[in-house]
């Protein structure tokens, strides 16, 4: 069984194993939604990834899901390559939950190609040879004598083609190959070729189906009312003027969850429209004991933060060396502060989810990032047999980490077995807002000496955040830490001693993982602070960098076979290229600053980098005129997909540094909507240049790659300019930008 | 409750619905057009925008009430088979990542241009800033843009 508690470390292990998962699960015949043999061989179906049908087309399934980071293309190129498959012949489809081993619908921490990459071109490639067997069994040559070629299969003796199609009755009566010889990367014919979403037509026409767009015969929508703070419990609710809503059906409550989802108390109203649950919901008048939560404040958490911040940390996580405490900076040395708030994930499809209970049966409808763990989550929070739960999944309207969550799918099988019903239960923006798990506030205290001849000779980090696996774990978790990013055995700079520690911050808020989760909490300080402790000592802080990381070899990061392996090379290269991309040793307009950070986001071993040009417009006022982003992540498998997640990812990262922020009063969040939880605007996005490092690397994940480095890239260009912001957002630090 | 006939997409439909309800939530669950998405609910976002007149408006802010009689047009309806000028800039410049503010912004792209072929700059900054996208296509978005006005002004 799978495990129940995952965190990103974890997720690594997990999603390493369930390829191997995958692996065995689509070698075995008679998966469940897939017939093996097929009498009338309509199709030939050698695995639960690859469909052929008689006219040729072929059907590729995406265990992962959809969110926009373009698996649905990706993974079935991965799989056409080596099946030498017609593109243009190719239609994608989610694969059936239940088709695959556990863990291979796991979708997160940019691990989809690289946990999947070897294990889809075995599949294309077996297909392949089942189908060049095929050839050559109906020509009796040998399959030596046939090569696969864009959906045919090919007698080099005497050129004659024949189509997959044609070949499909005779495929499905082979046997499946043990072995199969993958392609040279160099003989790649889609893999590292722009290739548009499989699902453009349909998104541009609005035919795409989104989780909300699902519809079950009898279905009702609920809208619920939760508890403001978390921890409290429902003491009473009058629906009285509610029932006289047009549409109003009945009013179902449910009692809150603990860990790991910290599902709130809920007072549902069941109408037959949404727009009408919603009605009646505003005419409840509910009593909630909020207990102690109410306490809970972020000014006050931030507070406490920056006192034990210059305590010594709860967690050692790294030491090298001898680093003593600096109380006070001097000519040698600097000590610096930072702060990022609570952010939310604010997907453009608000959270929803179906659900219907029949007897010892429940059926769900929707986006799941953990469809495993939330299938074992609701069977034990809901009181059903894992085996008797079914899952339909769809398509999510932008993910980001929102959906790695899966509270909304307790909730509405938490309502539906108090229906007759299917009922689909829709977060409106409010709730959104105010009731996700949010990604941490984080403080850091960093310190540095160098000697007198100007060798970096100390480094001291000190995370504290709002922990994530506390809230999923409980306080008792093994490992609260988040240091991931530059904060612990990863610190990739060259420097004789270095120590780095955690301390977990209690705060009555849930916690979930967003983009980037810790690599782009760290890298702001990190990134920040080496450009400080450039400047400090008047050397430049891109060749300071560089004289840290050039040369240096890769070094391992934790042990086993959960080890890391840091490449500071490669960290260097991405770096250098951004520079040499914006001009950086070019003479500068009047007023026109450069900033630049570098990382690498180990966990999905790719590398990026960003040089940021700004034009100072006036005191705190500035324009973001150009960005570079330099990237090396391996074998790239669809360039324009690549593109896009980093556009999307200097988007998402720039929403974070300027504005981005979730504040919390007497236990409950401040924001509620659009309003006052601002996203990154049309006229605010800068022109963007993406450049790529040829590679032939292993490929690694680009979902989150692309946000670490834009808040540290874009402050040490105001620094530059001569400010030095340590606290994000910007807006609250007095600047302004057009 | 009360009846009304309603004009989309060429199509009349006549539906019974509180007047107040918002013609966002007809057109997704009383006529199955899901092509226009809830994002919202309170006009901050844009995914909902559809033609009234030719004028790009946020369904959600439209009662069936006033819808009725008019002339709505929705992404299901804008071409019959996504050849209309904006959609083909959105496919050759392959804007959407997740696809579900594409619909809203493709709409009101379209609302623009019914009003003026030729919109400056600051125009189309001002209206386009109107509409979110969570994914950050706003660099596509902007290129697909201008590749319609050019191809339109042709």
């Amino acid at each position: 069984m799978k495990k129940v508690s995952i965190d990103r470390r974890r997720f690594i292990k997990l999603s390493t194993l369930s390829g191997g998962g995958l692996m065995i699960g689509f070698m075995l015949p008679g998966l469940p939604s897939f017939g093996q043999t097929i009498p009338d061989c309509e199709f030939f179906q050698p695995n639960a990834l690859i469909r052929i049908s008689k006219n040729g087309e072929v059907t590729i399934f995406v265990a992962r899901q959809e969110m926009g980071q373009g698996v649905n293309t990706s993974l079935p190129m991965i799989v056409a390559d080596e099946l030498e498959a017609d593109w243009k012949k190719v239609k994608t489809e989610i694969a059936p939950y239940g088709s695959m081993a556990n863990g291979a619908h796991d979708t997160g921490g940019s691990q989809s190609v690289l946990t999947d990459y070897t294990t889809l071109r075995k599949a294309g490639a077996v297909a392949k040879a089942m189908l060049v067997a095929a050839a050559a069994k109906q020509w009796n040559i040998s399959p030596d004598k046939c090569a696969a070629d864009n959906g045919t299969v090919v007698n080099t003796t005497n050129m004659k083609t024949i189509s997959y199609g044609e070949l499909v009755c005779v495929a499905a009566t082979l046997p499946v190959p043990a072995e199969v010889t993958l392609k040279s990367p160099k003989d790649f014919k889609l893999i590292g070729k722009e290739q548009k979403k499989s699902n453009l037509k349909d998104i541009l026409t609005g035919k795409a189906k989104f989780g909300i767009d699902l519809k079950v015969p009898g279905m009702v929508y609920a809208s619920i009312e939760r508890c403001p703070v978390l921890g409290g419990k429902l003491v009473s609710v009058n629906d009285s003027e509610a029932k006289e809503v047009a549409g109003f059906i009945k009013v179902v409550t449910y009692e809150g969850t603990g860990k790991p989802m910290h599902v709130r108390p809920g007072v549902a109203v069941i109408a037959t429209s949404f727009w009408a649950a919603e009605q009646a919901r505003d005419l409840l008048k509910i009593k909630w004991d909020v207990g102690q939560g109410y306490k809970a404040n972020t000014v006050e958490l931030f507070n406490t933060m920056a006192v034990r911040s210059k305590q010594p940390a709860a967690i050692e996580k790294f030491k090298k060396g001898t680093v003593n405490p600096i109380k006070i900076a001097s000519q040698n040395s600097h000590i610096a502060e930072y702060k990022e708030p609570f952010l939310a994930h604010a997907t453009m499809e608000p959270v929803n989810f179906i659900a219907q209970v029949k007897g010892d049966n429940c059926e769900m409808w929707g986006g799941l990032q953990l469809p495993d763990w939330t299938v074992n989550q609701v069977a034990a929070d809901c009181g059903f047999k894992k085996e008797n739960i079914k899952v339909n999944l769809a398509m999510i309207g932008g993910g980001f980490g929102r959906r790695l969550h899966f509270e909304f799918a307790i909730e509405a099988v938490k309502i539906a077995k108090q229906l007759d019903t299917a009922v689909k239960v829709i977060w409106n923006r409010k709730d959104d807002i105010r009731f996700q798990g949010y990604r941490p506030a984080n403080y850091h205290r960093l310190e540095a000496s160098w000697s007198k001849s100007g060798e970096l000779q100390t480094w001291y980090h000190h995370v504290l955040s709002t922990s994530i696996a506390v809230m999923t774990d409980g306080p008792q978790t093994p490992d609260p830490s988040e240091n991931q990013g530059g904060a612990m055995a990863d610190f990739y700079y060259k420097v004789p001693n270095v120590k780095t520690g955690y301390t977990n911050v209690d705060f009555n808020i849930n916690r979930g993982w967003l983009r980037s989760v810790e690599i782009c909490m760290n890298s702001f300080p990190v990134e920040s602070f080496i450009d400080e402790v450039a400047r400090k000592m008047k050397k430049d802080p891109l060749a300071f960098r560089l004289s840290l990381l050039d040369g240096r070899e890769m070094f391992l990061v934790g042990e086993g076979p959960g080890a890391m392996k840091q490449y500071p090379q490669r960290i260097a290269n991405v770096l250098k290229l951004a520079a040499e991309k914006i001009g950086y040793d070019r003479p500068r307009k009047k007023n026109h600053f450069i900033g630049v950070a570098t990382h690498s986001f180990i966990f999905a071993k790719s590398y990026a980098a960003h040089a940021i040009e700004i034009e100072l417009l006036g005191p705190k006022n500035f324009r973001i005129k150009r960005v570079v982003a330099a990237i090396d992540c391996g074998i790239v498998i669809n360039p324009d997909g690549l593109k896009n997640q980093m556009e999307g990812g200097l988007a998402f990262a720039l929403q974070q540094a300027l504005k981005g922020e979730i504040t919390i009063q007497n236990g409950k969040v401040d924001q509620s909507g659009f309003h006052n939880y601002q996203l990154l605007r049309y006229n605010e996005m800068p022109p963007v240049e993406i450049y790529t490092i040829a590679s032939e690397e292993e490929p690694g994940g680009v979902g989150e790659v692309g946000l670490p480095t834009v808040a540290p890239a874009l402050c040490n260009a105001l620094a530059a300019a001569g400010y030095r912001p340590r606290s994000l957002p910007l807006k609250n630090e007095g600047f302004s930008w057009g | 409750m009360a009846s009304f006939q309603l004009s989309v997409n060429n199509k009349s439909f006549s539906v019974e619905a509180e007047p107040d309800m918002p013609l966002l939530w007809v057109l997704r669950d009383m006529l199955d057009l899901t092509g226009t998405k809830f994002g919202c609910g309170v006009s901050a976002c844009g995914a909902c925008t559809v033609l009234i007149n030719d004028h790009a408006m946020r369904s959600c802010q439209v009662s069936v009430k006033a819808a009725a009689g008019q002339t709505i047009t929705t992404i299901e309806g804008l071409s019959e088979d996504g050849t209309h000028p904006v959609q083909k800039a959105w496919e050759k410049v392959a804007v959407p990542q997740c696809g579900y503010c594409q619909t809203g912004q493709m709409m009101t792209v379209v609302g623009l241009l019914k009003q003026n072929k030729r919109p400056t700059e600051e125009e189309i900054d001002a209206v386009m800033s109107q509409n979110l996208c969570r994914c950050g296509t706003y660099h596509r978005i902007k290129e697909a843009v201008h590749q319609v006005i050019e191809e339109i002004n042709k």
